[in-house]
């Protein structure tokens, strides 16, 4: 891989007189699933903010295909290639869900109109739920539905990054595990993600590499295969009460990659 | 009962016309203008200006006298003044206050009808000025001598309530200002420009306050400085009846106070009370506002004591 | 601070009846002597908008509505033809029902805010320019209200000069009520709504009953201002008092600096004076270009300098002072709190013995639409001990802190504070019981300096009345007295000596946060409840915030209620331990093991989905 897609250099930033991160780095390759992970406080929120173009980093550098994006406005992120997956889904309640999808592909159809059926075919071809409900408004929706929109929202623009935001908040285990599954279709278009998560276990699920997060800097980051448990213990600041959980969901996420890389090969050929 | 009828739904529309700038400019981002009925009022000036024959003052020359201009040229050009005032303020004021409480932002607006009121007074004097009619001619309905402007009045703000929003519906900007009151940091990261959406709004509200202050005045056929603000708070208030957030409620909103207003003036002029419209307004405002607050406190009180579960009624 | 403050309203009060006599007609023609008169009823009126605006945070773009009504009632009480009262019966009058009217037009504003707000009072200015002042009998009609000017003995005070002295005399008077008001519980409980409604609650503060203070305080006084202005003109129609009076007020005050006195004043006697200065300057020709220049201004207050002229000057002054001193050093995170005593203001807390029950939460429920936030959750703490709330973001707990102060009723259960129960009871009169608590998002009053956030938190501590405050006579000496002591011993204790006047805003997260504990335990509460205090706190902070928990338990021998995330500081402190997961308790009992609970781990790391289902 000559150049990562996401490059994120020793970015500080925060409110007021308050700097909650304390110079953040890390990188993302192309086609990479990164999982930022640490407990409430940490800046993992502040992280996304920021790389969203919400907060204004205060100093260093954020790269996007090489690109340096650091000044960009959050609309011209997203004419760039990054897509979002708001925390909360936010989907927009009172329009429908195509009109959700239109505005979702906004700067899409700026850029190239023409495309804009195709891609929304592929949504839908993706989430067939979707075109069923496409009249529906998108409040009404149940919260799994709302995860499918809200992802296909960010789909359709034709992203080459996707930021999401702390998908599994405020879901019931069965929207969690219907939102995995969106998630892991995701993950076979081979588009690079960015995920946030303080549900550690659900994180560890989909991701191939960890950033932990600690009081505003990434204290620890490796792939996911090469993480321990009392590494993540530690690094994550959650004592060692919680050690034996945690090593428990890293066992099961260690046992899953040969299984899925074999899925995702098999179902991109 | 005719006659309260008719003549509510004519000062109704222009009240709705108000309310629909009201309500364009709060979708769009959550604030309340209160300096579009003086921006209504300078759009007069100007199209007064134009349909007279505008003796120009420029420093160190002869005064140019531009020719007579009909009224729609008039009216275009205040509407576009209008519009360009409120994109100009946009621009130069709320844009630079930043992510600021909506307060601060009404507050400024304040400052810019003040700002304009003194201006007029300035230059104008505070004698009437002319504007005629741009149409003659009257229709009577249910006694009610009616003139074509005030049809044009309550037609547009029936077309634009119940068409503007299916209107904006089908372009991606529209649908941009569509949702960015329902989630304006959403509306960001699907790309689409807040600041855009801002400067629209904002136009769109001032451009909506000078059609309908173009359209109520041949009703009178006089006007000074203040004259559209008097008439401007009316709209503020049918919007917020209607929940400042809907089109077709904004409508609904300026019709409610025009029947009322013009019911009160029929039933109650005996008690000598001048400025009835106003009475009307604070007394609906009143009514909607602490209602709509309480009646559903109370219901769920009812409930509880009915031992029926909150859903029920929903 | 007690330094008696009465000499300096002497002198102003001397100068103010002395200063227009002597002056003499070559300095001061009558026509000046009067627009002096017009400036101080302007900057009265400024005061009692300022009041409300810049003090208690409500907006009220119709505050020319209330001068109206002054001038008009006190036309009525005198006039000659009507009541034929002297000048100072009409002048108590105008006050009297400025306050009545504008304690009406507060009812509404209980459960409006903001822009609401804003649009009603707009409609007041209206209804009162166009409706009420037309009244026959109220306004005068087109002729206007004929007010005489006051007597003394037989003889009018017929020059403009004369009736200066009275108009300046007041403006002091004010000036000097508004000193005493913010320097009282009723200022501060203003300044505390305007932060935050739930905040002034939880320190004890009556939100409704403050909130109507401020409408009616600011209606009297700007009834006071009509009284002046109608007397000195003579006559006013309902011209006098129409909507862009109104506006320039709020104009006035906004480029004056929101909540700055002298800002506020200084700026309504420039607005006054503006036009004929104007003249004076360029002719007659540039009259009516001052509210051009005004308006212009505030717009430009607005968009650059939002804390106005007074603001802009304590930003230069700072500016000159940190070039010159520095910053202070940091005080230290790991205060060294004073053993305090619950102040002679408020109830006693009952005796309990160790181990009874202070907070005792049975089955409480609360639903948000769809969302059951708290599902039948029950909670039990006792006397001198450190329980802890644990659980994953949404689970529950911030509601149901808020179910327990009476932030929110709950649907269903039954929350007992030392023995009483205090379901039905508003926050102020739960806090007033013995309890305190924090906020997730720091609840100060963030424009304020610590010292004063320390006298709102002392609200209850100084139990005196409207009249007391206002005039500063009485028991409000007393108990300003205690509650200023208790402030300066908790000071010192916290270590923020040194920060006493700094604004809380500015100060750094981890700093406000012991400041606000400080809040909470100034007034000695039994109980004190603390929402995530470590949240942004650096790790060694957070571990003094542990021994600072201990002190209160073992010091002060007092109760901590505790929703914290960091887990080894919970673990390190609590005696108990509960932990919520989707509105239920789902474990409690002792910190460590109730960790170890499968369920726990479970609700506080999530599950891994079932890789196998999904992609079977």
């Amino acid at each position: 891989m000559s150049q990562p897609l996401l490059q994120v250099e020793d970015i500080t930033a925060g409110f007021g007189a308050t700097t909650v991160l304390h110079g953040v780095s890390f990188t993302v390759p192309a086609g990479g699933i990164a999982g930022v992970f640490g407990l409430n406080g940490a800046g993992k929120s502040v992280t996304m903010k920021t790389l969203a173009g919400i907060l204004p980093a205060r100093s260093g550098r954020i790269l996007l295909n090489g690109d340096d994006i650091t000044k960009l406005s959050p609309e011209k992120r997203v004419a760039r290639g990054m897509g979002h997956v708001p925390q909360g889904r936010q989907v927009f309640p009172q329009l429908t869900v195509e009109e959700n999808l239109r505005l979702g592909a906004y700067t899409l159809r700026r850029r190239d109109k023409g495309r804009y059926a195709a891609s929304l075919d592929s949504v839908y071809d993706r989430f067939p739920v979707l075109r069923q409900r496409r009249s529906q408004m998108a409040g009404t929706m149940s919260g799994g539905q709302q995860a499918s929109l809200s992802v296909g929202r960010a789909l359709i623009n034709e992203p080459s990054l996707i930021l999401i935001d702390e998908p599994s908040a405020g879901l019931s285990p069965v929207a969690q595990l219907e939102l995995n599954e969106v998630l892991e279709t995701v993950a076979e278009t081979g588009v690079t993600m960015v995920l946030v998560e303080q549900n550690v276990a659900f994180g560890l699920s989909l991701v191939d590499t960890a950033h932990l997060m600690q009081t505003g800097v990434v204290v620890h980051s490796a792939p996911v295969a090469e993480l321990d448990e009392s590494t993540l213990a530690t690094h994550l600041g959650i004592g060692k009460v919680l050690q034996a959980a945690t090593g428990r969901a890293l066992a099961d996420r260690q046992s899953v990659p040969p299984q899925r890389s074999s899925s995702r090969a098999g179902r991109a050929s | 009962m005719g006659q309260v009828v008719v003549l509510g739904l004519i000062s109704g529309g222009i009240y709705a016309l108000f309310a629909l700038g009201v309500v364009m400019v709060h979708r769009g981002t959550g604030v309340l203008t209160f300096a579009n009925g003086e921006v209504g009022t300078a759009g007069l000036f100007l199209a007064a200006l134009l349909v007279d024959g505008w003796e120009i003052p420029l420093p160190f020359m002869d005064n140019p006298t531009l020719p007579a201009l009909p009224w729609p040229v008039g009216a275009l050009a205040a509407v576009l003044f209008a519009a360009g005032l409120g994109c100009l303020f946009e621009l130069l004021v709320v844009r630079r206050m930043g992510v600021s409480d909506p307060v601060a932002v009404a507050v400024a607006t304040v400052g810019l009808a003040l700002f304009l009121l003194a201006g007029e007074f300035q230059l104008f004097g505070e004698s009437p000025k002319e504007l005629a009619a741009p149409v003659d001619g009257t229709v009577e309905i249910a006694g009610v001598l009616v003139t074509p402007t005030q049809i044009a009045g309550l037609v547009l703000a029936i077309a634009l309530g119940f068409g503007l929003q299916a209107v904006l519906r089908r372009t991606d900007f529209g649908l941009g200002i569509l949702a960015a009151a329902q989630d304006p940091s959403a509306v960001r990261l699907v790309g689409v420009p807040l600041s855009r959406i801002s400067l629209t709004v904002w136009g769109a509200g001032a451009a909506l306050a000078a059609i309908a202050s173009l359209l109520v005045e041949p009703t009178v056929g006089v006007f000074g400085p203040g004259y559209a603000s008097e008439l401007y708070v009316v709209g503020l208030a049918a919007a917020v009846v209607g929940g400042l957030n809907s089109l077709p409620g904004a409508v609904v909103g300026g019709v409610t106070l025009g029947i009322a207003e013009s019911a009160a003036t029929r039933y109650l002029s005996g008690i000598g009370l001048s400025g009835l419209r106003y009475v009307v307004v604070l007394v609906v405002l009143l009514a909607v506002l602490i209602g709509r607050q309480t009646i559903p406190d109370l219901l769920k009180r009812l409930d509880e004591q009915t031992g029926r579960p909150a859903e029920a009624r929903a | 601070m007690s330094r008696p403050k009465v000499p300096g309203v002497l002198v102003a009060l001397v100068l103010a009846a002395v200063l227009p006599w002597s002056l003499g007609a070559a300095v001061l023609s009558d026509k000046n002597a009067l627009l002096c008169s017009a400036a101080c009823a302007t900057a009265i009126a400024a005061i009692s908008l300022n009041m409300l605006m810049g003090y208690a945070g409500q907006i009220s773009l119709g505050q020319f509505a209330f001068v109206g009504v002054g001038a008009f009632t006190t036309g009525v009480v005198t006039s000659v033809d009507q009541l034929r009262l002297p000048w100072v019966v009409g002048l108590a009058a105008a006050a009297v029902v400025g306050a009545a009217i504008a304690f009406l037009v507060g009812l509404p504003a209980l459960r409006l805010r903001g822009l609401y707000l804003a649009v009603v009072t707009v409609s007041v200015a209206y209804v009162g320019w166009q409706s009420v002042f037309r009244v026959e009998w109220i306004g005068g009609g087109s002729a206007g209200k004929v007010t005489p000017r006051p007597y003394i003995g037989d003889s009018p005070i017929s020059s403009d000069t004369g009736f200066l002295t009275i108009a300046a005399v007041l403006l002091v008077l004010v000036w000097q009520v508004d000193v005493n008001l913010t320097r009282s519980r009723l200022g501060r409980a203003f300044q505390a709504i305007r932060a935050d409604d739930q905040v002034a609650a939880s320190f004890g503060i009556d939100v409704v009953r403050y909130k109507l203070l401020a409408f009616t305080i600011s209606g009297a006084i700007a009834g006071i201002a009509g009284s002046i202005i109608g007397t000195a003109f003579g006559t006013v129609t309902a011209g006098t008092f129409d909507y862009a009076r109104s506006l320039l007020l709020v104009v006035i005050v906004v480029i004056g600096g929101l909540g700055s006195r002298w800002g506020v004043v200084t700026a309504a006697i420039f607005a006054t004076l503006l036009p004929d200065l104007l003249v004076a300057l360029f002719g007659a020709g540039i009259r009516g270009l001052d509210l051009v220049i005004n308006a212009a201004l505030l717009m430009y207050t607005l968009a650059q300098h939002p804390g106005g002229f007074a603001g802009a000057v304590e930003e230069a002054r700072e500016k000159r002072k940190r070039r010159k001193g520095g910053e202070p050093p940091l005080p230290p995170t790991r205060p060294n709190l004073p053993a305090l005593t619950r102040p002679v203001g408020m109830p006693p807390v009952p005796k309990l013995r160790a181990r009874t029950a202070v907070l005792k939460a049975t089955d409480v429920s609360v639903r948000f639409g769809g969302l059951q936030a708290v599902d039948s959750a029950s909670l039990h703490v006792d006397r001198g001990t450190i329980v802890g709330l644990m659980g994953p973001n949404g689970a529950g707990k911030t509601t149901m802190f808020n179910a327990i102060t009476g932030a929110l009723t709950p649907d269903t259960g039954r929350i007992e504070l030392l023995g009483v129960d205090v379901s039905h009871l508003p926050t102020h009169r739960r806090t007033a019981l013995g309890m305190s608590r924090t906020f997730q998002l720091i609840g100060l009053a963030k424009n304020q300096s610590v010292y004063e956030n320390l006298l709102i938190a002392q609200h209850l501590a100084a139990p005196y009345g409207v009249l007391s405050a206002l005039t500063m006579v009485g028991p409000s000496r007393f108990y300003e007295r205690d509650v200023r002591t208790r402030a300066d011993e908790v000071l010192a204790g916290l270590g923020f000596g040194r920060y006493r006047d700094a604004q809380v805003g500015r100060l750094s997260h981890g700093q406000q946060r012991i400041v606000e504990i400080g809040c909470a335990l100034v007034t000695s509460p039994e109980l004190v409840m603390l929402d995530e205090p470590s949240a942004g706190m650096s790790p060694a902070a957070a571990e003094d915030l542990a021994a600072t928990l201990r002190d209160v338990r073992d010091r002060l021998g007092r109760t901590v209620l505790l929703i914290e995330h960091n887990v080894p500081l919970v673990l390190d402190v609590a005696d108990e331990l509960y932990v919520m997961d989707a509105g239920k308790v789902i474990a409690d009992g002792e910190p460590v093991e109730v960790v170890g609970r499968p369920e726990v781990v479970t609700a506080y790391l999530g599950v891994a989905p079932q890789k196998q289902e999904v992609n079977a």
